[in-house]
């Protein structure tokens, strides 16, 4: 069971990329990017949870974790999600009064801040 | 969950050491086995959701108290619904104080409460010696669809 994590820049925002089951196994990993991000400059991000096939607390908690640290510099984390099944986890946790949720990484890039 | 209502025997029954990485496997084995018995795509995911944090939640309970004991997860198939039960021996984990130390929320509560949203019939209990017991059903229609509880 992998990850997989892609970085790359469109405008101000860095765009994360995540492809794979996010559960306690790998949740480190998506954590440790984040941090990496911020501790990098990157204070808007989108996570893209498109190729994601599952998702757990931990993951959801690391997300907010994420957004904490980002709105500690006045930033945003956005996320891009069309499946079912992973708003589902949204919905129920109330993650989704918490997460502005777009539906393409051009809509969440183009965005006005929150 | 030896059997259920019916007196039907766990259909499947897992046993595996309490490492975060076999999670996928344990999600693995549980879609197969619910789509088998004609559980509906909403309700294969939930159950995969729900028996993955129940584990998640066995598995770091026994790696904090240094146990390998393995946790055990029967899959009961029933006639008009879909059951599984978790075991563990993991000892009763202290409240934490803090919470969690790096900012995060508390996934763990985070976590029972998405298993109590995704199932029907959830029960939780202590094992004699020490452990806990975890079981929860998921109806099925007459034609495999779920009747997952409505979305806040």
């Amino acid at each position: 069971m992998d990850l997989d994590l892609n970085v790359r820049k469109e405008g101000d925002h860095s765009v994360l990329e995540v492809a794979g089951e996010i559960d306690v196994y790998t949740a480190p990993k998506l954590r440790e990017q984040l941090i990496e991000l911020v501790s990098d400059g990157s204070y808007h991000i989108v996570v893209d949870l498109e190729k994601v096939d599952f998702l757990d607390s931990t993951g959801l908690g690391v997300l907010v974790g994420g957004l904490k640290r980002v709105r500690s510099h006045d930033g945003s984390l956005q996320l891009v999600c069309t499946q079912e099944k992973i708003l589902k986890i949204f919905r129920i946790t109330g993650l989704t009064k918490v997460f502005p949720i777009h539906s393409s990484v051009a809509d969440a890039v183009s965005a006005p801040a929150e | 969950m030896d059997a259920d209502a019916a007196g039907r025997p766990a259909a499947v029954r897992l046993a595996f050491p309490p490492e975060p990485r076999l999670l996928g496997t344990v999600r693995l084995v549980v879609g197969v086995v619910a789509r088998k018995a004609g559980l509906g795509e909403e309700g294969v995911e939930d159950l995969k959701v729900a028996v993955s944090e129940t584990c998640a939640v066995a598995v770091g309970d026994l790696n904090r108290a240094g146990r390998p004991d393995p946790i055990e997860v029967d899959l009961v198939e029933g006639a008009d619904r879909f059951g599984i039960e978790v075991r563990d021996r993991a000892p009763a984990v202290p409240a934490r104080p803090g919470g969690p130390g790096d900012g995060d929320v508390d996934d763990r509560e985070l976590g029972l409460a998405l298993v109590g949203a995704l199932v029907d019939d959830l029960r939780t209990a202590t094992l004699e010696g020490g452990g806990n017991r975890t079981t929860f059903w998921l109806r099925r229609g007459p034609t495999g669809a779920d009747l997952s509880p409505p979305l806040i």
